[in-house]
């Protein structure tokens, strides 16, 4: 129960006052009237008595009666019963009372923590207490109980009238008759010779004062001073004395009474509407109580507003009538102020106390006179006789309910009476006795009301006695209300008994009771009374000592429900607003979901839109569990209310809560949407919309400009660089405001996202956006024109809207409606804020703690002057390839922009794919595409077919092709593209080696010619993809060659290598290619090159077929040295051999740059090596041994393949490359597979290092022999049986080093095979010798062999061992040797023996 | 049988609620929601007197003239609520005690579910079917 202003004392006191009446003649209401005011109204302010008066009770005591107060009132005499129930006048009346007290707007409210609820209430109700008065006050006197009887009559007569003492006369007699004749039923008289008090008014501006003072005279003398008083007044004249100001105690009393008075006045005028019209109200309300049943009530908004209109205009029409209502008392001056307020204390204190006193003597002799006889045998001559006191059956009550009626003279209302008077007087202790004697009469007499009635004002008296002699007796009172309200069924007492026990209970902290109490008695006949109670039953669960917060939100709800149904909107909105915040945000989405509706709803109803739309706004943003149909009932209605609103102010657009827009998916796009083909053109893909943000790729885009910007800056990255984003998302690094071009468009991308289950639709969206230059905010909104129609069904989310602007500001702005149906019915217009919430920080420890979130400059764009903008276009820009297939095609680089640039570049994650050409030798390629029409891709040369032809051969710098990185500076003329200039060049592709889709990228990079702008650079992004489909595998490998060095001509010691290249035909396409053509092979190397081809048939131009193998045969021979290998400038010797007509210079564009583009990374690993062991020469075994057996030969194969495709032969041209490394080593063009790697047991133990290998086999070649013996040797043996050959043994040393080398020729090997063979040959002479070979060197070394039969012999057994000659430590190595060298000897016969040999 | 079943976290927001007239399922929240002051009290209330041996079960809430309210707290504060129909006098408090510990089970797993988020609210059949077991079934 909530504060009230006055305390229990005195609001229970004043509950139950002495009632005094008033009869007024004419002429005294004729001077009354002229303040504005009746006799009545005239005494009310003073009738609170200020000092202290006295009463004896009947045992002599004197006992003190304070602040009391007497009420006066105007006899209005009516008929019929009383009634249990109010009758519709005083139900309108409460219900004007509650409605014009309403919580002032920012009253003070108490904040009140409880848990982890904070809530804001008012404590006081003053519309509860003001209920409360008027209800006590308009309580129909009942005949059970007296305290509102009339006690005295004050009969007031003007001394003006031409005879007061006859008036006084008439009016006496006209009181005796409203007592007595019994016409009347109201009002009631306590004591059947009522107090009659004669007032003489005497207005002294018009009467004369002597006669008043005469007739008062006359007076004193009939009734004697103690009843009759002079009162007089109206002093001041209405001129004179204007100004002065009076205060007006009238007004707080008589505000009441002018309520009364109108709704009288309606009651009349409008006695049947209002009622109707209230049932409507409550009608269409009641199905909101607690469930949500809204289908049914569509647009009863629209009858509710009519309703409430119709009301407010009902109960202020009357408002009208009583004007000039505010100046009460303006006849009086303080003066007649104070006579009035003498004049009451007078007759309080010397009528009617002494008339009460005198009553309460008399009753009590009565009472004390009966003493005598018990009471049970009082019942029993009751019983036998029935004397006197027969009781009355009311016919109009149900027998059940009440029990009997006592006559008013019968012996146990005296009791009652007696007790009634001793409560007005205040002397409650004998008060109580009565009481209490008198409620056992009642009860044993099965008189429930009146026993009810004995049962509460004992409570109450009990509970006034001062020094509490006994505690309050609840059960009194609950007895009393039970009775009241289910035998009785009177309603009106049983309320005014709870109002009282509930306050009672509550200044005693009892909460829990009084709630429980005020509860029960909430019905279905009063929604105002259960409102009213329900609302202070919440007030005592607040109040309790451990607060129970959501008893006293869902009592409110209650209260609001009830408070709606009773008309009260005002009160139902404030109840439900109180309530709303015990609901808020804590997860119970239906019950807030509810309350917003009903929010929504009577917000609207009393011209509050705002509130209303902020309330259904909060439903349709809260995650909604409500079904479809209920949610496009909340839909409509806020559409409905929202339309209301724009109606009335569209200067601004408000918020929409709908859709959602899902802010950090959001997208912005700098630059204009590229196109992706034109024509033959294939435009550069860059970057789109309709890429998804990848987290590598992006990292791999970052690399490749970082590369390009070391480029650009001599190999340093600055570290203000910043990589170009052109799409930023809500994973891109949004912290730094992004930087757009003047006159280019961005494109923002927003995700919207509808939580209903109901379609909505969107229309007409746009952004608004806001420009400032140079940070001053000279801003205004701008919005960009774009139309998009738009339909987000159930719970779907769309991204929508690609709208494109300038400059931009964080607003959307769009229409919406929902779903198809109602598109052109309900359309409302708002916007919503576009404001991205950056990611979570989660640094510090702060950040951890509190949920802060970085800022996000996506949407704040820095805009810069002018910048080139390039575009780049591909043309016959294939997607498929054979592996090392060589294309041409060309590349369109168009500036776009109004500004020049420069400093084009480019990168790449595949920098073997593709070249330019190298700056010599692109002048002579045709620069149009069309002119080159099925044109090889090579240089090429026309040479004649020469069997057994030698390589032809070119010297060439690896400066002129390889690019130190991998960025590609890219040639254009002028190295400047002006505006709108555009310039084509050439790019040949060389398929990547292995088969597959390869993704490639580039990374154009340009420049504008201004230097110093707030974009250094920009960048655009390609992305191709090449599927690579296999075409041959070549296997190379190298090995010595045996062939004595006399043999070859130009080789200066180490001899020949030879080199076998296996070529395998491996396409696996059935119908396309046809066959593979070799036309070319060639080699590049620093120190080797291919001389001659050796393939043992003739077969030049070799041709495979699917799944064909060929194999070709070559020897190699060391390089020249030139002079410029001296230099730091290395040179690479190209040796092409053709095989076909043509030769293909190897050493110019397409195929010397992707040579160098695919070998960079091998040879610059063979580079390091082979520069290493120069240092440290020989030191080293095992770079002794690496540098005789390093090769790095690099073989180029060139092919063509024959490829039909739509009915027509092409011709498709490629190479392959070939490393070989190592003699004996076979190199493959193909890389291996890469093995999936298998799972390896985890050790746990690290596995002991591999023990070093000497690297014998490797030095087993430092030396290579030959033998050198005619093949032939005829020798007769019957002459001679000795036969002796002479053998010489040419040993080559293939190192760097200086070798000691061992000849061993008796050295017999172990393997069986070789000792059957040579057994039967010796060599003869000196059978061991010890050499040193100078690096390089070649010596001959002259033997002899000695054979004793003819036959075929392996001359090929001497041991070798070498070592070099560095390593003392070492043992000799035994040797390579070569194959076996086999002679064979004939035995002649003597015919033809040569005269020479036989010596 | 229970017409409404309710699972409350040690926050007071609602992890479940399942009653069985769907249509009036707002009067249900209510007083789900209004029950739980009484918990709170009685937990208060349990707490001073017992210590550390508290009786889980909290027996009859409160009745209201159609509902009868009982409650049932966890060690971690988590609350269970069963409504039951006040006509239906065939239910012993016995019996309202099991179900109560039949629910606090099945809440046990679906809290040992390792992919549960404690403090989502509860989307399990099991624990579903469990519910509607002791629901009243309709039509």
């Amino acid at each position: 129960m909530a504060q009230c202003v006055q305390s229990v004392q005195e609001f229970v006191q004043d509950s139950f006052v002495p009632m005094v009446a008033v009869l007024c003649s004419e002429e005294a209401d004729r001077i009354t009237r002229k303040n504005n005011l009746n006799f009545a109204e005239l005494l009310r302010p003073f009738c609170r008595l200020t000092s202290e008066g006295h009463i004896r009770d009947p045992n002599n005591q004197v006992q003190v009666v304070k602040n009391l107060r007497i009420c006066v009132n105007k006899v209005v005499t009516s008929e019929g019963t009383t009634s249990a129930a109010l009758n519709p006048a005083q139900r309108l009346l409460l219900n004007e009372v509650v409605l014009s007290c309403q919580p002032q707007e920012g009253a003070v409210t108490n904040v009140m923590t409880t848990g982890d609820y904070e809530l804001n209430f008012s404590a006081t109700t003053p519309w509860f207490e003001a209920y409360r008065e008027n209800f006590l006050q308009s309580m129909p006197a009942a005949d059970h109980e007296f305290l509102n009887h009339y006690l005295a009559c004050l009969l007031v007569v003007s001394s003006t009238e031409a005879v007061p003492v006859e008036q006084f006369l008439k009016l006496s007699q006209e009181q005796h008759r409203i007592q007595h004749s019994g016409e009347y039923t109201n009002p009631k008289w306590f004591i059947p010779n009522t107090l009659k008090y004669y007032v003489l008014l005497h207005d002294t501006s018009e009467g004369d004062e002597q006669r008043a003072d005469a007739v008062y005279e006359d007076m004193k003398q009939r009734y004697g001073p103690q009843g009759c008083y002079l009162l007089k007044m109206n002093s001041r004249t209405f001129s004179a004395e204007k100004d002065e100001q009076i205060p007006d105690p009238w007004s707080q009393y008589l505000h009441k009474n002018i309520l009364r008075n109108q709704v009288s006045k309606v009651t009349l005028s409008k006695c049947t509407r209002i009622p109707l019209s209230s049932d409507v109200m409550s009608g269409s309300l009641e199905n909101h109580a607690l469930l949500l049943d809204t289908a049914n009530s569509s647009g009863s908004l629209h009858t509710l507003s009519a309703v409430n209109t119709d009301l407010k205009k009902g109960a202020r029409d009357p408002d009208v009538l009583v004007v000039g209502a505010g100046s009460h008392g303006a006849c009086l001056t303080l003066n007649d102020h104070d006579h009035i307020r003498q004049f009451v204390q007078e007759f309080t204190f010397r009528g009617l106390l002494p008339h009460l006193e005198k009553n309460i003597r008399q009753l009590n002799d009565q009472l004390v006179s009966r003493k005598g006889l018990s009471r049970s045998l009082f019942t029993a001559t009751k019983k036998w006789f029935g004397g006197g006191k027969v009781p009355e059956k009311n016919i109009s009550e149900p027998k059940s309910t009440c029990g009997l009626l006592y006559p008013p003279e019968a012996p146990e209302l005296q009791i009652r009476k007696m007790a009634d008077l001793c409560f007005l007087v205040q002397h409650y202790e004998l008060a109580y006795s009565c009481y209490h004697t008198a409620k056992k009469d009642f009860l044993s007499d099965q008189a429930m009301l009146y026993a009810a009635g004995a049962l509460e004002m004992a409570a109450v008296s009990a509970f006034l006695q001062c020094g509490a002699p006994r505690p309050y007796p609840a059960h009194y009172m609950d007895t009393a209300i039970q009775t009241y309200k289910d035998v009785c069924k009177n309603m009106v007492l049983a309320e005014r008994c709870a109002l009282l026990s509930a306050e009672i209970l509550k200044s005693q902290g009892k909460y829990s009771d009084a709630a429980t109490l005020l509860i029960k008695m909430t019905s279905e006949d009063s929604d105002l009374r259960s409102a009213l109670l329900l609302e202070q039953a919440a007030h005592c669960f607040i109040n309790m000592r451990n607060p129970m917060v959501r008893k006293f939100a869902f009592h409110m709800i209650l209260a609001g429900h009830r408070f709606s149904k009773a008309g009260q909107r005002r009160h139902a909105l404030r109840c439900y607003c109180q309530a709303m915040q015990v609901y808020k945000e804590r997860g119970w989405s239906l019950a807030e979901d509810h309350i917003n509706f009903t929010i929504g709803r009577q917000s609207f109803t009393l011209r509050q839109p705002e509130n209303a739309v902020i309330a259904f706004r909060q439903i349709l943003i809260n995650d909604s569990r409500q079904t479809a149909t209920q949610q496009g009932a909340f839909l409509r209605e806020y559409l409905y209310v929202y339309k209301s609103v724009i109606g009335a102010n569209d200067i601004s657009l408000p918020q929409l809560p709908l859709p959602c827009i899902n802010s950090s998916a959001t997208r912005v796009y700098f630059g204009h949407e590229r196109r992706l083909a034109e024509g033959e053109k294939q435009a550069a893909t860059h970057v789109s919309l309709d890429q998804e943000y990848d987290q590598d790729s992006s990292a791999m885009w970052c690399h490749l400009e970082e590369q390009l910007v070391a480029s650009v800056n001599r190999g340093i990255v600055p570290a203000n660089f910043q990589t170009t984003q052109c799409c930023l998302n809500n994973q891109t690094d949004n912290l730094c405001h992004p930087l757009a071009v003047v006159e280019e468009p961005i494109i923002v991308e927003i995700t919207f996202k509808n939580p209903l289950k109901v379609s909505l639709s969107l229309s007409n969206l746009s952004l608004l956006w806001k420009f400032s230059s140079d940070g001053t905010s000279s801003s205004k909104e701008t919005k960009t024109e774009d139309l998009t129609e738009e339909t987000i069904t159930n719970e779907e989310t769309t991204a929508v809207g690609y709208f494109m602007l300038y400059c931009l500001r964080h607003s959307v702005d769009f229409f919406l409606s929902i779903g198809h149906q109602t598109l052109d019915l309900m359309v409302v217009r708002g916007k919503q804020n576009l404001k991205i919430l950056g990611p979570r920080l989660n640094l510090t420890k702060e950040d951890k703690m509190l949920i802060r979130h970085g800022p996000d400059r996506r949407l704040d764009p820095i805009i810069t002057p002018p910048m080139p903008l390039m575009e780049v276009f591909f043309l016959q820009f294939p997607t498929a390839l054979l592996c090392g297939e060589i294309r041409k095609a060309y590349v369109e680089f168009c500036n776009v922009s109004g500004v020049a640039l420069c400093g084009l570049r480019v990168a790449s994650t595949h920098p073997d794919f593709f070249t330019f050409g190298s700056q010599a030798t692109t002048p002579l390629t045709p620069i149009s595409p069309n002119s080159a029409e099925n044109c090889s891709a090579y240089k090429t040369l026309a040479t004649a077919l020469q069997p057994g032809s030698v390589a032809s051969e070119v010297l060439v710098s690896a400066d002129d092709f390889s690019q130190p990185s991998g960025v590609i500076e890219i040639p254009i003329d002028g190295s400047t593209l002006q505006s709108g200039e555009s310039t084509q060049l050439p790019l040949w592709l060389r398929g990547p080696d292995q088969e597959g889709v390869h993704e490639i990228n580039f990374l154009f990079y340009y420049e504008s010619t201004e230097k110093g702008l707030k974009i250094s650079h920009r960048v655009l992004r390609h992305t191709v993809f090449i599927c690579a489909s296999r075409s041959l595998s070549v296997q190379a490998s190298a090995c010595r060659s045996s062939v004595p060095p006399h043999h070859c001509q130009d080789d200066k010691g180490s001899g020949g290598t030879l080199v076998f290249v296996d070529v395998e035909n491996i396409n696996t396409s059935e119908g396309g290619v046809r066959e593979f053509h070799i036309v070319q092979v060639s080699s590049s190397s620093q120190h080797w090159r291919l001389h001659k081809y050796i393939n043992p048939d003739k077969d030049k131009d070799c041709k495979l077929g699917s799944r064909e193998r060929a194999k070709l045969c070559f020897r190699a021979t060391r390089c020249k040295p030139h002079q410029a290998t001296l230099d730091a400038v290395e040179k690479y010797t190209f040796a092409d051999l053709n095989l076909g007509n043509e030769r293909i210079i190897s050493s110019s564009t397409p195929c010397g740059d992707f040579f160098f583009r695919s070998s960079s990374r091998t040879s610059s690993i063979g580079k390091s090596q082979a520069s290493l062991p120069t240092e440290d020469r020989g030191s080293d075994i095992t770079s002794i041994v690496k540098k005789c057996n390093d090769l790095d030969l690099n073989i180029i194969i060139i092919w063509k393949a024959y490829v039909v495709e739509d009915n027509k032969q092409l011709i498709l041209e490629g190479q392959l490359h070939v490393a070989l490394q190592t003699i004996g080593k076979e190199a493959s063009s193909l890389t291996p597979k890469e093995e999936a790697q298998e799972m390896v047991l985890l050790k746990f133990k690290s596995e002991l290092p591999p023990p070093v290998v000497l690297p014998c086999a490797e030095l087993s070649q430092l030396i290579k022999t030959n033998l050198h013996y005619p093949e032939t040797y005829t020798h007769p043996f019957v002459q001679d049986s000795l036969c002796l050959v002479p053998v010489t043994l040419t040993l080559s040393n293939c190192s760097l080093a200086q070798v000691d080398v061992i000849i061993d020729l008796k050295h017999k090997s172990s393997s069986p095979e070789s000792l059957e063979v040579h057994s039967s040959f010796a060599w003869v002479g000196q059978t061991q010798y010890n050499l040193q070979l100078k690096p390089q060197e070649v010596l001959g070394l002259s033997l002899q062999a000695c054979f004793l039969r003819a036959g075929v012999y392996n001359l090929n057994t001497p041991q070798v061992f070498a070592k070099p000659s560095e390593q003392s430590a070492m043992r000799e190595t035994s040797q390579q040797t070569a194959s076996p060298a086999l002679i064979i000897i004939n035995n002649t016969c003597e015919a033809c023996w040569p005269a020479d040999r036989r010596t | 049988m229970a017409v409404c079943i309710a699972v409350i976290a040690k926050e007071n927001y609602p992890l479940y609620i399942r009653s069985v007239p769907t249509q009036n399922e707002l009067k249900f929240h209510y007083t789900v929601h209004t029950s739980l002051d009484v918990v709170e009290e009685k937990i208060s209330a349990v707490g001073k007197s017992l210590g550390d041996q508290r009786e889980l079960y909290l027996g009859l809430l409160y009745p209201t003239e159609d509902y009868k309210v009982y409650g049932y707290v966890t060690n971690s504060k988590v609350k269970f609520v069963i409504v039951v129909d006040s006509s239906n006098t065939s239910l012993r408090d016995n019996e309202i005690r099991s179900m109560f510990r039949k629910l606090h089970n099945s809440f046990t797993d679906v809290m040992c579910n390792p992919f549960h988020n404690p403090g989502d609210s509860i989307q399990s059949k099991a624990f579903d079917g469990i519910v509607s077991g002791m629901m009243v079934q309709t039509g």
